[in-house]
């Protein structure tokens, strides 16, 4: 959360989640170039360059798969948020080894003639209207333009400064990126028939990539959440429907989403997409008036859609009453971080 | 020029071009918007990438601001309505490349003479 800005906001969540993630790059590497070579066919002699050129290409494959995993992991299931919290330096990472990549690629295929060796790589291969052949390179360039533009606005100013929702569609960049990995690896290193393992590997992997993505889109299409109709006061549920201490999340006329919040009897209505990356707040869990964002752990009070001081997070709060057991909400939203009282519900409106 | 060396010309270009608007945002632009930014200079450096990268965005957003033209609202819609349209279309882009790829693939010849497709160059007379 934001106070003044600062390269990284380390604490010891992120250590250990960097720390994993590190040792997990290492012992890949370690397996591939060292202990399993034949494995991945490299029971030929190949050099050093090609070889570490797998070795980092393969990494970045496998990292930018997991990565891909996690998102729609978490929105299907809770139990996987934890691996969503520090995503970003995985994403960094997963970028400074492609690069490693790339640079063993150009140094080595590229290099060793009078060509200009980034000129080579776009002029080498032109057959662009063959399957067999085609300059698969291409896709991998365009891949790591996208990772390189993702990790270099992974800084939490850029999503205060281009909004989140921006942000967002920038960052949707990454499933043509991947989806050109994938190409860049089927019509490159897969054409080795006597390759198996990569194979297996990449169509696992990116196959889960593609399953999951769709599921989740899929299951947020039926969703939980209820669709309000009307341009004047929508009802959103009924009073006893919100469990004590959670949300009901409402689609608003306007297409917003509100999370209407019942804590000790009392309820408040907010926006359901959080200041930081527009996260469900709504699946968030409300402890002393505060709920927190289940995507990075960004408070609000729900009274008024503030961060705690000294944060300075504001979100739009909503206008709120009971017409019987219904619960009404305006749709037009308060500007972010304007009071709202709370509305008490009657006991025999929750019996 | 051929076509590679002009892409790689204009490349060279956007980069200049961000560079010097990095400048201009990190020395001047970033304080007038954005008022966490203000007596934080240390994480600015990690700004400037994404400035070379996006600056047509940068220029965008900056104007916006400067000229109070922000819609706060928009701020609280995500797309996630997009979301399925991405997934669907990555998967068809998956499933694409996949097929292409394990349809066309050859076991490599190791057993045929290397055979010289042009003269030696220059060093190797």
């Amino acid at each position: 959360m934001s106070v003044k800005y600062v390269p990284v906001q380390w604490n010891r969540n992120k250590w250990i989640y960097d720390a994993v993630m590190l040792a997990g790059v290492a012992l890949f590497l370690w397996i591939f170039v060292e202990l399993a070579p034949g494995l991945l066919s490299h029971e030929r002699p190949i050099n050093a360059p090609i070889h570490n050129g797998r070795a980092f290409g393969a990494c970045a494959f496998v990292m930018l798969t997991v990565i891909l995993c996690i998102g729609p992991l978490a929105r299907l299931d809770q139990r996987f948020l934890p691996l969503l919290y520090n995503r970003r330096h995985f994403g960094v990472m997963t970028v400074f080894v492609a690069i490693t990549h790339a640079s063993f690629i150009i140094d080595w295929y590229f290099n060793f003639s009078p060509t200009n060796k980034y000129v080579a790589v776009l002029s080498a291969n032109t057959d662009f209207g063959q399957a067999l052949g085609f300059p698969f390179e291409i896709f991998g360039v365009f891949a790591l333009i996208v990772l390189m533009i993702l990790s270099a606005t992974s800084h939490d100013f850029w999503m205060k400064f281009l909004t989140p929702p921006v942000w967002k569609r920038l960052h949707y960049l990454i499933y043509p990126a991947y989806a050109a990995v994938v190409a860049h690896v089927a019509l490159g290193v897969l054409l080795d028939a006597q390759n198996v393992t990569f194979l297996w590997i990449v169509l696992i992997g990116s196959l889960a990539v593609a399953t999951l993505h769709l599921l989740a889109a899929f299951s947020e299409t039926r969703g939980s959440d209820t669709r309000a109709e009307g341009t004047d006061w929508v009802r959103i549920c009924d009073a006893h429907d919100i469990t004590e201490g959670f949300a009901k999340i409402a689609r608003l006329p306007g297409g917003d989403r509100v999370a209407v919040f019942r804590q000790d009897g009392l309820l408040s209505a907010i926006s359901n997409a959080c200041a930081h990356q527009n996260g469900p707040l709504g699946e968030g869990k409300v402890i002393d008036c505060l709920v927190t964002c289940p995507w990075h752990g960004f408070q609000y009070d729900v009274r008024n859609g503030r961060s705690p001081a000294p944060f300075t997070e504001k979100i739009p709060t909503y206008d709120i009453r009971l017409h019987g057991s219904s619960v009404m909400v305006n749709p037009v939203a308060n500007p972010p971080g304007t009071p709202v009282d709370p509305v008490p519900v009657p006991q025999e409106v929750l019996a | 020029m051929s076509g590679a060396e002009t892409i790689l010309l204009l490349v060279r270009w956007w980069l200049i071009i961000g560079a010097m608007i990095s400048v201009a945002f990190l020395f001047i632009g970033i304080d007038r918007i954005d008022e966490d930014a203000r007596g934080a200079y240390i994480f600015r450096p990690l700004l400037v990438p994404a400035i070379l990268l996006i600056w047509p965005l940068v220029l965008w957003r900056w104007y916006v601001l400067e000229a109070g033209r922000e819609i706060w609202s928009k701020h609280y819609r995500p797309p996630r309505a997009s979301h399925l349209v991405a997934a669907i279309l990555m998967a068809a882009g998956i499933g694409t490349a996949l097929f292409l790829g394990l349809s066309n693939r050859q076991t490599w010849p190791a057993d045929i003479a290397p055979e010289r497709l042009s003269a030696p160059g220059e060093a190797n007379e």
